[in-house]
């Protein structure tokens, strides 16, 4: 060591380094988003009720919108906003796109400034359970008339209100009618004499014959492998009828151990044992998993929502006609019919109470519930919306689409909705055990331990506000 | 005696170059430091005490309540024992490949004429720079693509090679290769930053000493323990201690690599784990606990890398040797 400055400047480098790593692992929460001293004070404007303007939008304010910007995109609220402006000269709608909602509103939240309209969507999105005491009820809005004069609570689906109360609070409006299935290429099955699964020996079955091909029955992605989980639970829910789903949401203790989910849970691991799903799953990519069955075709069916189509539009195979089937039933006589279906208005959205202008937020609601803001996302999004009769019979030339509407009109009453994974954000742990188990590194036991002790973490927090569903 | 009392007078009076001098160059720094650093982290400390959401401006204190969950939480033990070990591997690792090729490219060269590396050492040097400049995050997506099953490159060399028991292996889905397989994308990433301040480092010894060394007959490996690594010791530590550092935190790399965690949590690390139940979960004096946590276990590891070195014969910080 020739120079004599070199130990101080690396004391002074040591403590830099030392500072810097301690700063933002300490204080990075407290210093980006701390309460600060001010209350916040409820700066609402307000106009004059009516019926045109039923939520009193005071004249020129200007309302401000935060949108997920996800499968979906954003412009949809944009569009839903030009037709508010319309009807009321003055205010002006600003829609934001987001991607990372909770991260981005957080500090929002806490400065008592939250925007007037949220789509709280996303693996971002915020725990509905932290905020839910900060929100407007929305039963105002379904009251209200459209803009076509018919009273709004009127010309939507049954039951959308459900996956949005909490406690008996209607906090949150789900804009997209989602389905939950499994989806595969009408085509491809047509080609090969192939027809999808009811029951999960037929699953089975079919996975034999796929295999013969060089191809495999299911695939998953890493982000995603607990979309299986909905297969899983929604087929349980068929098999041992609403108290295995009321056990399960309620974070009932040895939910998982209900002999329908046991019974759906082997079957699966059957599947996995033979070999009938694309292998290295837990360390591909989500999006390049999918590819691997709407492209490469490789597997034969994949579970998730609606939105699947326009998620992989850009790497969908031509002539895949992708169509939705109920998840199989595990006996021939199951407590609900394979018909039943979960179904449930997706796409949150919320208008905080402390917002700006709380009744902007909502108008906007109202015109995005109008028929034309309706008619326009179902045909540039090709999903439906929670308002009805919107969706033409050719579904806009979508066999998805087509094939979500029918779906819903054969469940009939047996459309159910699973709330409890999104509401207390079990969705990253369970997450970690569906990899595994659909790895082949988890046995049916274990699985079972794994998924009762995230549903027993909630349920034995005091922490968590829980919610009660029926 | 008179020049000593005019030297206190001298001092004690505040003229403007004093005032403004300690005004910039210390009072300044000073308030930036309380404001920036200090306070943040007894807000910190406050807030790892309530039950605050981090949605709303209404927090409960709760006193330890939150560290007692943190200790009981099988989730967050897993990521500390994850952090644990990659701030003993990393380093270890990182710097014996950082000696290795920096005693390589200067004194690792032909053992006639002056002292001296490799040929082309400075090529060498530059190219195991590289991946320094490469950005964390940017560093992390092409390893995952790199990883892919299917598609990545490495399965394809590997079955390229004959070795088909590698199609399709998901070297970041396994519970037992994510994390070594995470821990080599970072070494893969700080390697070549640290052979470059060894490199540094072993040009400030004098040529003199490896030649005497050589006519006493001693070789290349007898060379680096024996002479490089005594001499360079204080530059070693301060890679330990910055490499570790590094390790404990490490979320970039393994939100890149796998941002759910990995099989069965392998390669979860505590920072991951503040932002999830942070952001996703909405408890943020939860979290903020576990940001104390991390500081306390990172001031901790620093203070033994500093306590092994004094014991194993390192200098005092500070002093010269004489």
């Amino acid at each position: 060591m020739s120079s004599e400055l070199k130990p101080f400047n690396r004391r002074l480098f040591l403590r830099g380094a030392l500072a810097t790593s301690l700063v933002p692992v300490a204080g990075v929460l407290a210093a980006c988003a701390s309460p600060g001293g001010d209350e916040p004070k409820g700066t609402s404007t307000n106009g004059a009720k009516s019926a045109e303007n039923p939520f009193g939008l005071a004249a020129n304010t200007e309302v401000d919108a935060v949108i997920f910007n996800g499968g979906y995109g954003y412009d949809y609220v944009t569009f839903a906003g030009g037709l508010a402006e319309a009807k009321h000269s003055g205010t002006k709608i600003k829609v934001q796109p987001s991607t990372e909602i909770a991260q981005e509103l957080q500090p929002r939240f806490v400065g008592g400034n939250p925007p007037d309209l949220i789509n709280n969507g996303g693996a971002g999105k915020i725990s509905l359970s932290t905020i839910v005491d900060q929100l407007e009820t929305l039963d105002d809005v379904l009251d209200a008339t459209n803009y076509g004069g018919t009273k709004i609570a009127d010309s939507l689906y049954p039951g959308v209100k459900l996956p949005g109360t909490f406690n008996g609070k209607f906090v949150a409006l789900n804009y997209v009618m989602t389905v939950f299935s499994l989806w595969h290429s009408a085509s491809l099955f047509e080609e090969n004499g192939w027809t999808p699964p009811k029951t999960w020996a037929e699953a089975k079955d079919l996975g034999a014959k796929a295999k013969a091909k060089g191809k495999y029955l299911f695939v998953f992605g890493k982000e995603a492998a607990n979309y299986y989980q909905w297969t899983m639970v929604d087929s349980a829910i068929k098999e041992g009828g609403h108290e295995v789903r009321l056990a399960l949401e309620n974070l009932a203790p040895k939910a998982w151990s209900h002999p329908a989910v046991q019974g759906v849970l082997k079957e699966i691991h059957d599947i996995v044992r033979a070999g009938y799903i694309v292998p290295g799953g837990a360390g591909t990519q989500f999006t390049a998993a999918q590819a691997k069955w709407s492209n490469d075709q490789q597997a034969l069916l994949y579970s998730s929502g609606g939105w699947i189509e326009n998620e992989m539009k850009k790497a969908t195979k031509a002539g895949f006609r992708m169509t939705g089937v109920p998840v199989p039933t595990l006996s021939t006589s199951p407590a609900l019919p394979f018909e039943a279906l979960r179904a449930a208005a997706g796409e949150p959205f919320i208008v905080p109470a402390k917002g700006k202008s709380p009744a902007g937020g909502k108008e906007v609601l109202r015109a995005m519930l109008s028929n034309e803001a309706a008619a326009n996302f179902s045909k540039t999004r090709l999903a439906p919306t929670i308002v009805k009769g919107t969706v033409p019979a050719d579904g806009y030339g979508s066999t998805a689409l087509v094939s979500q509407t029918k779906m819903l009109e054969a469940a009939g009453q047996h459309i159910f909705d699973f709330v409890s994974e999104g509401y207390y954000g079990m969705g990253a742990d369970q997450l970690v055990l569906w990899n595994s188990f659909l790895a082949g590194d988890l046995d049916v036991a274990a699985m079972t331990k794994g998924l009762q002790s995230v549903s027993d973490k909630i349920a034995n927090d005091s922490s968590i506000q829980k919610i009660k569903v029926s | 005696m008179l020049g000593g009392r005019r030297a206190a007078k001298r001092r004690g009076r505040l003229t403007f170059d004093r005032v403004s001098f300690m005004a910039v160059f210390l009072v300044l720094p000073l308030a930036i430091f309380a404001i920036f650093v200090i306070s943040p982290f007894v807000q910190a400390l406050y807030y790892a005490m309530t039950d605050w959401t981090g949605f709303s401006p209404d927090m409960r204190f709760i006193g330890l309540e939150n560290f007692v969950k943190l200790f009981g939480d099988d989730v967050f033990l897993r990521a500390l024992l994850n952090n644990v070990v990659l701030a003993i591997v990393v380093p270890i690792v990182t710097i014996v490949l950082a000696l290795a090729i920096a005693s390589m490219v200067t004194v690792g060269g032909p053992s006639t004429g002056t002292v001296r590396g490799l040929r082309g050492s400075g090529f060498y040097r530059i190219v195991s720079f590289f991946p320094y400049t490469v950005p964390a995050i940017a560093i992390g997506l092409i390893w995952a693509q790199v990883y892919d099953p299917s598609r990545g490159l490495l399965n394809g060399l590997l079955a390229g090679v004959g070795l088909d028991g590698f199609a399709d292996f998901p070297w970041l889905g396994r519970a037992t290769t994510a994390l070594p397989a995470s821990i080599f994308v970072i070494v893969w990433g700080f390697v070549g930053f640290y052979t470059v301040l060894f490199v540094a480092a072993i040009k400030g010894i004098p040529a003199e000493t490896y030649e005497a060394a050589r006519l006493d007959g001693a070789g290349r490996l007898r060379t680096v323990f024996s002479i490089t690594i005594p001499q360079i010791r204080d530059s070693v530590r301060t890679a330990y201690v910055y490499l570790g550092i590094i390790a404990l935190d490490a979320f970039i790399y393994m939100q890149a690599l796998n941002p759910t965690g990995g099989p069965e949590y392998s390669t979860l690390t505590m920072s991951q784990q503040l932002y999830m139940v942070a952001f996703r979960k909405g408890q943020f004096g939860y979290a903020t606990a576990m940001g104390v946590v991390l500081a306390v276990v990172t001031l901790m590891f620093a203070a033994i890398v500093f306590l092994a070195d004094r014991l194993t014969g390192g200098r005092a910080d500070g002093k010269e040797r004489t």
